[in-house]
């Protein structure tokens, strides 16, 4: 039991110590763009649990997560179709490297162009920067196939949807959660980025407008509750991925004792 | 029930040319207990590769059950060497045993008691839920064998599947084999290079040479059918034949040596 | 392998010629989507342009600079944090917490404190990149092989030595490593930073042109932005290889990013 305690006592010190800091050091400020943390904690639900949390928050989220499951769906896919093939592969990949250097957020301009300022402009931008992490992820994972894994399925005529499933699929799912958890962090920034460049509403366009309306606290606010749903995705995903890559985490630890 | 006729297997690289069999011929009757051990290099996986289907040869015919291999046969199955990499890290015990017949279409009361079975025949009647890699290596290899077992094959191939296992495991995994063929009447081929091995288990062993591979002997396993660890390998004729097959393998050494 | 890389061309130039002939036979519209010889002749002109050098040097100044004090301080500070237990233990929740705090969540701050400025740009660059490189070192450091570790106690080794001849060698790969996704990250901050923040740069360029309905000349400088990834991406790769090559495994990234 102390051992707990004693270990939840350590990952709390320095964070609490940090915030205590930051607490005492601005109290007294009046330093108008370094407003007391006290008055950035108490604006802070008006400013996001009001209407707000419907009209922007929940909508940035869902467009997230639309963008970041459309990628990973097209990314897992078509690395599938790409990896297996090696002609394919081949004629592809100095493409794909091309693509996935330009730096997503280059390409918000163009398609505001195409897309105009709304839901599908903000979409597209997040898929089209999620996507490469997790098709060039699975290319890898599928490439790289234990041989012996899939001689047993040519030999035990495993073949067709069993096969891409068990042989292909799940053999490259540690790479492809390596792949979708890059995405992840790009899709975060690529959310902002889109609300932030030319939007009308949003997360991201919401803690613009606080800047320009000399909103300060309420903008450190926003800029505290972008970082906190950083951090909040980073464990679900954590957690998702335990589930899906309990059998990989378990056999790398008994190998790692071996 | 197999029958192998002057294969021929070159690996045609980019600078060297392996000639990895020269010119093997043989047959195995159905049911029987085949051994094959040669000197290292000479091939043994190769063979066992083109047996199975997983490999073209340059030349030469191999037929299963009267039908000529060109690709993995029905009614085959393998027993890889390296147990921990043709195992699914990701299924259950009892459902990489399960998939080979998911795979075939067998319904699934037929399913659950083939597997049931089978695992019971290799003594891990209580590791159905459990991750391979939870296991030992010698449990491992017993999954793989009883993945091979639910699967009902008229034609086993073992390639090495003992090597990689410390003696004590492997002794009772050889007894494991020969209980399953005896009960299951399967036609049984065994790859190794350990010569104790071949001897102890096979009713024949066929000795290859070093490259270009080809047969050295066939030599008949006449010891009796119910042998055990302790008594048939201290007798008499056991180590007359053991004798015999090391002689054969060290000559084939020489003569890949000299050549 | 030749082969492979034949295909490879063939990818490339049926792309280019894609995104020649589809905007010519209406099947984008023109607008937006115009043909790769216009881009390329834009391309070309902009290469004469005085001004696109400008910001070509500025993107890269912001970029490098980022980077190498990103990696500075990710080195130290992950270094001294890996080899001391305590410190480990201690600052693991806050790395944990801090590590996935999106950069451009500080984008209103940088521009509150500092403008539409280079140093602006430079604090995001800096911040994204000083993760990857950290979180790259504390693998690193923790890698080391416990009976080499337990061989230099007994050999008594001071600190210092420790780290040169024990945790240096082992956390050089991983530090490879880390230099590697910090400058792709590095890129995608500066560029963000010059389009978003408008600090000067090819970014700011790209929204300039936007601004005035260059298209032509917003994909000219998008291609030259992908140029440059790409060349960070093999130039780091072959540095790696080079600082390396003495090493018995080119250990694989560690399976975090």
């Amino acid at each position: 039991m102390t051992g707990v305690l004693r270990r939840t006592g350590i990952a709390l010190a320095l964070p609490v110590v940090l915030v205590a800091v930051w607490w005492f050091a601005s109290a007294g400020s009046t330093d108008f763009y370094f407003p007391p943390l006290r008055t950035i904690v108490e604006v802070f639900p008006e400013t996001w649990f009001g209407p707000r949390l419907v009209d922007d928050v929940l909508p940035s989220l869902g467009r997230l997560a639309v963008g970041y499951l459309a990628a990973l769906v097209l990314g897992v896919g078509l690395g599938m179709l790409i990896g297996s093939n090696r002609a394919l592969r081949a004629l592809v990949e100095p493409l794909l490297e091309f693509l996935r250097a330009v730096p997503p957020p280059v390409l918000v301009p163009i398609l505001v162009l195409i897309a105009g300022i709304g839901n599908t402009m903000k979409v597209l931008v997040i898929i089209s920067g999620c996507l490469w992490p997790v098709l060039l992820n699975t290319v890898e994972g599928v490439r790289a196939v234990d041989e012996v894994l899939a001689d047993t399925c040519r030999t035990y005529r495993i073949r067709g949807r069993l096969r891409w499933w068990h042989l292909v699929l799940r053999s490259a799912s540690p790479q492809i959660v390596t792949g979708a958890r890059q995405a992840l962090s790009v899709g975060i920034i690529l959310m902002v980025i889109s609300e932030m460049f030319a939007a009308s509403s949003g997360l991201g366009y919401t803690v613009i407008q606080f800047k320009d309306g000399f909103q300060i606290p309420q903008m450190w606010s926003g800029v505290i509750l972008l970082g906190l749903l950083g951090v909040l995705l980073s464990v679900l995903f954590r957690l998702a991925e335990h589930r899906v890559l309990g059998w990989y985490h378990g056999s790398r630890a008994v190998a790692k004792e071996r | 029930m197999l029958s192998v006729e002057e294969l021929h297997k070159v690996y045609d690289g980019k600078r060297r040319r392996v000639e990895a069999i020269g010119d093997l011929t043989f047959e195995v009757a159905e049911g029987s207990f085949v051994c094959v051990v040669g000197p290292s290099g000479c091939g043994k996986t190769t063979l066992l590769r083109c047996i199975a289907g997983l490999l073209p040869p340059t030349s030469g015919e191999v037929t299963v059950d009267g039908t000529k291999v060109s690709g993995p046969p029905e009614g085959l199955a393998v027993v890889f060497q390296e147990y921990g990499r043709s195992l699914f890290p990701w299924l259950t015990v009892a459902d990489n045993v399960d998939l080979p017949l998911r795979a075939a279409g067998t319904a699934r009361d037929g399913r659950r008691t083939l597997v049931g079975e089978a695992l019971d025949a290799v003594g891990l009647a209580d590791a159905h839920q459990a991750y391979p890699w939870q296991l030992s290596g010698g449990m491992q290899q017993r999954v793989a064998i009883a993945r091979a077992i639910a699967y009902q094959p008229r034609v086993l191939l073992m390639d090495e599947p003992f090597a990689a296992v410390d003696a004590q495991t492997r002794a009772d995994l050889e007894d494991l084999i020969r209980d399953v063929w005896q009960r299951l009447g399967v036609t049984l081929l065994f790859v190794t290079h350990d010569i104790d091995e071949a001897v102890y288990l096979g009713e024949r062993v066929i000795m290859l040479s070093a490259s270009p591979t080809h047969v050295a002997e066939d030599l008949v396993i006449d010891l009796p059918a119910d042998r055990d660890q302790l008594s048939t390998r201290g007798d008499a004729r056991f180590t007359e034949l053991r004798g015999r097959v090391y002689a054969q393998i060290q000559k084939a050494k020489q003569e890949g040596k000299t050549r | 392998m030749r082969k492979g890389a034949v295909l490879g061309v063939i990818g490339l130039l049926g792309f280019a010629v894609l995104l020649e002939v589809a905007p010519r036979i209406g099947l984008v519209p023109q607008r937006y989507a115009p043909p790769t010889s216009r881009i390329l002749t834009t391309l070309a002109e902009q290469l004469g342009e005085p001004r696109f050098w400008l910001a070509v040097v500025d993107t890269i100044r912001t970029w490098l600079l980022g980077l190498a004090i990103a990696v500075a301080l990710g080195v130290v500070l992950g270094v001294l944090i890996g080899t001391v237990p305590v410190l480990r233990a201690a600052t693991a929740s806050t790395i944990e917490f801090l590590r996935p705090i999106p950069s451009v969540a500080l984008i209103p701050l940088v521009v509150v404190l500092w403008g539409s400025t280079i140093t602006s740009t430079l604090a995001l660059v800096v911040y994204a990149s000083f993760w990857q490189v950290i979180v790259q070192v504390l693998y690193g450091v923790a890698d080391i092989d416990p009976v080499a570790q337990d061989t230099a106690r007994s050999y008594r080794l001071g600190r210092w030595h420790r780290v040169r001849y024990l945790v240096w060698p082992t956390a050089l790969p991983y530090i490879a490593t880390g230099v590697r996704l910090a400058a792709t990250v590095a890129l995608i901050l500066t560029i963000t930073g010059e389009l978003v923040i408008g600090s000067p740069g090819l970014g700011q360029e790209i929204a300039t042109a936007r601004a005035s309905g260059a298209v032509a000349a917003m994909y000219a400088l998008i291609v030259v932005t992908g140029l440059f990834g790409v060349a960070a991406n093999v130039l780091t790769r072959a540095a790696e290889r080079r600082a390396l090559h003495w090493h018995p495994s080119m250990r694989s990234e560690a399976v975090v990013a």
